[in-house]
């Protein structure tokens, strides 16, 4: 008798440790292979048949549909370039030079990975629509207030995460991250 | 002791177990969401992600998608469409949602798209016997049974929605060669 209570403990411990690690490896884990460069990370493999089983089961519990090699690649970034968590409450400059791209989109989400609703109505920008300064550099304020410039409003929620989207860039896995720049975020007033 | 050690073995092979099992079981993946849409092997067009509103997770707000889901089971597919001279791509997913196959505008060199998507097997049979278009058309073998593939097309602030949805509707996914 005390065996067999010995077993089941074990049993009901294994899969409690065993479904638990599971389920917050695929949904809180981050994917093998990350391309970082300062804030901004991508992971080019993990929409990939070359993709570990983390990536593969977490697409399944999305439902995402990632930006295959051919079309582009998505950089995301929580933390400004000191490594501090984007806060709504902050103006950010996104600035610097840019990867090699045809087109770009830079999109607010919510730290839920969802769209933000914003009092402004957008929550987006693309590379058309970007002044950019004489030596090619952009300079993005990233604020819940309004301000001149180029301005990507975001909800001013407690933390949010960036997503620049990169389509038609010749950047690939095989790239070297010395050799690649991009923008930084730096963190302004906060109120 | 020998409870704590194998008890901690057999959590190890239900964690290995349960990430590989995951994609059999999850009836909430992009194949799942899409049959919502409509019938296969015909593109549907869907909506603008919005906040509250995004149709599948993290798509471009800047850009207009239209989805296509299709098995490959008795007859290749073939993508026809003309599309706007500006930014767009295809991207074809397995099953699973692997991306398999992508291109984009510039690397298609042309604006009016046409895609074979064929398993090696069909590809094999059709050799025998080649129809005039299997020149013309960009021929991509994937050893893939079921698959969907999705079109994007840049649309930026929202200007040109009408035309690209023109574009979109008009795309064709459904005939062989």
């Amino acid at each position: 008798m005390r065996l067999l209570i010995d077993i089941a403990v074990a049993i009901v411990i294994a899969a409690t440790i065993g479904l638990g690690t599971a389920w917050y490896a695929v949904d809180h884990g981050t994917p093998f292979n990350a391309l970082t460069i300062g804030a901004w990370t991508a992971y080019p493999l993990s929409g990939s048949p070359d993709a570990d089983p983390y990536s593969i089961a977490r697409l399944a519990r999305t439902g995402e549909v990632p930006l295959g090699a051919g079309e582009g690649l998505a950089f995301t970034s929580e933390n400004d370039s000191d490594g501090v968590p984007l806060a709504g409450n902050c103006t950010y400059a996104v600035a610097g030079q840019m990867l090699t791209a045809r087109l770009w989109t830079l999109t607010a989400y919510g730290a839920d990975g969802r769209l933000m609703a914003t009092p402004a109505g957008r929550y987006s920008l693309d590379s058309r629509e970007v002044v950019r300064r004489p030596d090619g550099s952009t300079d993005i304020a990233v604020s819940s207030a309004v301000q001149p410039g180029n301005w990507l409003p975001v909800a001013p929620l407690a933390h949010f995460k960036l997503m620049l989207r990169l389509y038609d860039t010749p950047v690939t896995i095989g790239g070297r991250a010395a050799d690649l720049i991009m923008p930084s975020i730096l963190r302004g007033r906060c109120h | 002791m020998i409870f704590a050690f194998g008890g901690l073995l057999l959590a190890g092979v239900i964690h290995i177990a349960v990430v590989f099992l995951v994609p059999y079981y999850s009836t909430r993946d992009a194949w799942a969401r899409l049959s919502s849409l409509g019938a296969d092997r015909q593109f549907h067009l869907l909506p603008l992600a919005a906040p509250g509103a995004e149709p599948l997770d993290s798509l471009d707000p800047h850009m207009l998608h239209a989805v296509c889901r299709f098995s490959l089971a008795s007859d290749p597919v073939r993508i026809v469409a003309t599309l706007p001279d500006d930014f767009w791509s295809i991207a074809v997913f397995d099953r699973r949602g692997r991306n398999v196959y992508s291109l984009d505008d510039r690397s298609a060199e042309r604006s009016a798209l046409d895609l074979e998507i064929i398993t090696p097997v069909q590809m094999a049979r059709l050799r025998q016997n080649p129809p005039a278009s299997l020149d013309t058309a960009i021929v991509v073998e994937l050893p893939i049974d079921e698959g969907f593939a999705v079109l994007r097309v840049f649309v930026g602030g929202g200007s040109v929605v009408a035309r690209a949805t023109e574009a979109l509707q008009t795309a064709n996914c459904s005939g062989a060669l």
